[in-house]
């Protein structure tokens, strides 16, 4: 199984303006900020990978884009234009549509309702509009065929299928509504190898189809081989945005999780391994520079 | 645009034609379905059994119908509520309040009764969008804003009624609901006579089918029925797709209480009185039915036909314990264990049927 | 547990629990005068009264049906709906005990509105009825045989007289089922007796019945507001304890009368906390009905009682000096 190779970045870099483009976003929940200041952009058939640890403010500036919560300052801006999106419709109806990690299908309910859901297809007219299931399980089937699951019965409960296939459903079901950006929030944190690579899979073929993908992840490995371009996310504020091919695997990875943290951490790890080593009670209190830690002698015996 | 190989592999299994049994039995409603012809075969077996052919007569049939669709004709719309993933449980004060805002107006008052029951449909209805109103608008779990609102609507039951007429219990004049034309919608009812003996088909029964016809319908065939059961499956991820969340529950809860105030009307009618205990404990057997009829408490998933059938089961056993000469004791062991097997049967159904995990 | 089991399992168990559970309480050996229209063993009676048996009171009228039934040798089922005041659950056990074609039918009418459909289709049907404790006004245009009970008004009044020669002079009088007419005339048949003039101006304190520590509020806030109060009258057992407790911990001299009996009150009487009960004799509203319906349907005798076919139970009071004697027949759940 293989992925097709990535168009060269250079020939796929628009001319014009970008598809999505967030320019200095800033959100706060009450005393926290989590997010100041933060811009990106994200081009007509380029993937622009979303990093960030845990925790990093993904998440709510995905939420930013899509609508659900709008900015406390900074601006979005659709096709060079602004834009101001006061509920997910807004966002839907610009072309923007999010797969989220956790539930963007219902698992109680079959393909094609699954499918049609927010966007169902009637039959009838006045008081007597209908939802029309046929036509709805017609074109499910024909859209799962094309992205290449084959389902007899479209009435088949979604439950029924693997997290990557439902993760499949979503993005089918986002272009088939005629998204022009597609948000992926960690589609694949929840699935196995095989299942994520069928998932990118597919991002890559709605690049391929002219679409923007915002591709958010805290999973260098997989971001690394499908971005055009990486914003990087740090507490709330950007780290840096860089091109493929910029930094290597172990660069973003220290930028994103912190150098000078993941530095710390190896330094304790391997005073851990040592104190094992000549048999010494390993101390119960996280070790670090966190200011409430309980100070621990270190290995010259003195505190 | 690069081929999976997820037709291959485990695809095969998913590609069998599914027989129409199995459509069938994988619908929500199957088990509540096997459950009335259980209950059935089990009192009609009981009452022959005991002598009487009662049960299986048309007389019996009017009247375990007649029971069930009192209950029945809010059921419904507790059921769609439950689908999307909310509970009202003030249904039960509100049928009350309901009674008392029609007695109050036509006999305290003195107005037409016509009036009293258009009042009373709409002031049930209105304290119906507040608890919806409630319930988007802080989020709390539904759950507990309407055990609050339960208890606040039976009090203000109970402080209207005192203080506009001393008494818990208003008598309608049965002159007054014959002559008048709104009435009849509520109070007519059909006879037959059997041997000098009259058995009566209650309007309440026509209104309980039409609700639950109403209700399978937009269920099942309406834009706004997908919604229901996609909100009930993540608000979150409904609302992310362009569902009006909060439009759909405040809809839903407006639903239950203007079932509630039908029901009242239909009551008050046919009993020639209103009373503040009327509807009490009925929200719980409400979602007694609607959990035989297939609903999920954690919702969206469920069945308003199923709900009917749970409605019938109900009222069968009801009215079958008469029929049979049990104690009537037994009535609440056997509501309760009814209610254990209609969910084990339910899940096994489901599991085994509709091919989830 | 296998699921399927285990549905099994549920399945057969209401089976084996509705088959095992049998009402009827048919009698032994007794048999019926020769001649007679039916047989005493072909005689099946149904009950529906507003009480569960597993209230104090409606308890002592079950034991009067059943005795009544094992001593004439003939079939009973009592029923009665979950709930006191559900006059619609009522009026469908009516009529799914009149779609049974029974011999006889004994009800009581706590609300002749809601029920007089269900009753007169009873009467309708051709099926002899005969009711008890509740409805003595309305029985006869109902088209009902007799009625076996306590007048309440009557009742009241006596209790009314009886306060008014202790010496009473601001009594008031506690409703626990505000909406049940009976209850209503024993507290206008009470403030008749006291001498008002116009009952329905009486002083009445409202509760429920299943809040006995509310009661017991209301009664004590009553007190404490209107010092003046020296006298209270209560229209059942549950209530009386209540207001046994309220009165007590105010400390002062108020004389207290209820309706109906119970231990608690029994000893009350007897230790000279209570002045007297008034005992409408609900063990034989149970038992006389089965009587008249087995008598009426062998041999079509009927006893008119006060010549309009009403049948007085009560009232009987209790006083100090009878106490004692009562109190061992109330353990047992005869009286």
């Amino acid at each position: 199984m293989t992925i097709s190779a990535p168009t060269p970045a250079a020939a796929r870099s628009a001319s014009g303006p970008p598809l999505l483009e967030a320019r200095n976003i800033s959100k706060y929940f009450g005393a926290v900020v989590a997010l100041e200041g933060v811009s990106l952009t994200v081009h007509s058939g380029q993937v622009t990978c979303l990093l960030g640890d845990n925790g990093a403010g993904k998440s709510t500036l995905i939420k930013t884009l899509s609508g659900v919560h709008p900015p406390d300052d900074g601006t979005l801006a659709v096709d060079g234009e602004p834009v101001v999106f006061t509920s997910p419709r807004d966002a839907l109806d610009a072309g923007i549509a999010t797969v989220y990690q956790d539930l963007s299908v219902m698992p109680l309910m079959s393909i094609s309702r699954n499918f049609f859901l927010g966007n169902e297809p009637t039959i009838g007219f006045g008081p007597f509009r209908r939802f029309d299931g046929a036509k709805a399980a017609t074109i499910a089937r024909e859209e799962m065929h094309n992205i290449g699951i084959d389902v007899r019965d479209t009435e088949q409960l979604v439950g029924t299928l693997s997290g990557g296939e439902r993760q499949t459903l979503a993005i089918a079901r986002a272009e088939y509504f005629g998204a022009r950006v597609l948000i992926l929030d960690e589609p694949t944190s929840a699935l196995g190898v095989k299942e994520s690579a069928i998932v990118l899979r597919h991002a890559i073929a709605a690049r391929n189809k002219g679409l923007g993908v915002i591709f958010i992840t805290h999973n260098v490995q997989h971001a690394l081989p499908i971005g055009d371009t990486f914003t990087i996310l740090t507490r709330g504020r950007s780290g840096g945005t860089f091109k493929r091919g910029d930094l290597n695997a172990e660069q973003l990875h220290g930028l994103m999780g912190g150098g000078s943290e993941l530095e710390e951490l190896q330094a304790d790890l391997e005073m851990l391994a040592r104190r094992e080593a000549r048999g010494e009670d390993i101390p119960a209190v996280p070790l670090g520079t966190d200011p409430d830690a309980v100070p621990i002698a270190d290995d010259t015996g003195s505190s | 645009m690069a081929t999976t190989t997820a037709s291959a592999g485990p695809a095969p299994e998913r590609l069998r034609t599914v027989s129409l049994t199995q459509r069938l039995l994988a619908r929500p409603a199957a088990g509540a379905l096997v459950i009335v012809v259980f209950v059935f075969i089990v009192f009609a077996v009981l009452s022959e059994a005991r002598g009487s052919s009662a049960f299986l007569s048309i007389a019996g049939i009017l009247n375990y119908v007649g029971v069930a669709s009192q209950v029945g004709i809010i059921a419904t719309a507790v059921a769609l509520l439950m689908i999307a993933g909310e509970f009202d449980l003030s249904v039960g004060s509100l049928v009350g309040f309901s009674g008392i805002v029609i007695g109050i107006v036509s006999t305290v008052w003195g107005l037409p009764i016509w009036l009293a029951i258009i009042a009373s449909m709409i002031l049930t209805t209105g304290l119906g969008v507040l608890n919806g109103l409630i319930v988007v608008r802080t989020g709390l779990p539904s759950f507990i804003v309407t055990l609050a609102t339960m208890f606040i609507i039976g009090g203000l039951s109970s402080v209207l009624v005192l203080t506009l007429t001393n008494i818990t219990f208003i008598r309608i004049d049965p002159d007054l609901i014959a002559a008048d034309p709104l009435a009849q919608l509520f109070s007519w009812k059909f006879s037959f006579v059997f041997d000098g003996a009259t058995s009566d088909l209650y309007v309440s029964v026509i209104w309980w089918i039409l609700i639950a016809a109403v209700g399978a319908y937009i269920l099942g065939r309406r834009k706004f029925g997908n919604w229901i059961t996609g909100v009930g499956g993540s608000p979150t991820a409904a609302r992310n797709l362009g569902v009006p969340v909060a439009r759909v529950k405040v809809t839903l809860f407006a639903a239950t209480a203007f079932s509630a105030s039908i029901l009242a009307a239909c009551q008050s009618m046919q009993f020639s009185s209103a009373d503040i205990q009327r509807g009490g404990g009925w929200e719980l057997q409400a979602i007694t039915m609607a959990v035989i009829g297939g609903c999920l408490l954690s919702g969206g998933y469920g069945s308003v036909v199923g709900t009917a059938f749970g409605a019938l089961a109900l009222g069968m056993a009801n009215i079958g314990i008469v029929y049979a000469s049990i104690n009537a004791d037994w009535y609440k062991i056997a509501i309760g264990l009814l209610l254990l097997t209609a969910v084990v049967l339910n899940n096994w159904i489901r599991r085994r049927f509709a091919g989830l995990r | 547990m296998d699921k399927r089991k285990f549905a099994g399992l549920m399945a057969g168990a209401i089976l084996v629990l509705a088959a095992c559970s049998s009402t009827p309480s048919a009698g032994t050996g007794a048999k019926g005068p020769d001649g007679a229209l039916v047989k005493r063993a072909d005689i099946k009676i149904e009950v529906v009264t507003h009480g569960q048996a597993i209230d104090g009171f409606w308890g002592v009228v079950r034991n009067g049906v059943k005795a009544a039934a094992s001593d004439m040798g003939v079939t009973v089922n009592y029923n009665a709906p979950a709930q006191e005041s559900d006059m619609p659950g009522m009026s469908a056990l009516i009529d799914a005990a009149v779609a049974k074609h029974p011999t006889g039918l004994v009800v009581s009418i706590p609300n002749p509105d809601a029920l007089s459909p269900a009753i007169t289709k009873a009467v309708a049907a051709g099926i002899p009825v005969v009711s008890m404790n509740s409805g003595s006004d309305v029985f006869k245009k109902l088209g009902i045989l007799a009625h076996v009970g306590q007048t309440e008004f009557q009742a009241g009044q006596g209790a009314g007289e009886r306060f008014l020669a202790a010496g009473v002079k601001n009594a008031v009088c506690f409703n626990q089922e505000v909406g049940n007419q009976a209850l209503t005339l024993r507290c206008n048949g009470f403030f008749t007796g006291l001498g008002l003039t116009d009952p329905s101006k009486g002083k009445v304190l409202t509760g429920k019945i299943s809040d006995p520590a509310g009661m017991q509020a209301t009664i004590s806030a009553a007190i404490q507001t209107d010092p003046t109060i020296d006298g209270i009258l209560t229209l059942g057992p549950s209530v009386a304890k209540p207001a046994l407790a309220a009165v007590q911990a105010s400390g002062k001299t108020i004389h207290l009368a209820t309706f109906d009996l119970s231990a608690d009150v029994l000893t009350a009487i007897k230790d000279g906390k209570m002045d007297f009960a008034i005992d409408q004799q609900q063990f034989l509203q149970g038992y006389l009905p089965i009587v008249i319906l087995t008598n009426y349907a062998e041999t079509r005798n009927l006893p008119t009682g006060d010549g309009t076919g009403l049948i007085m139970t009560g009232p009987g009071f209790v006083t100090k000096d009878n106490a004692a004697d009562v109190i061992a027949l109330s353990a047992k759940g005869l009286r």
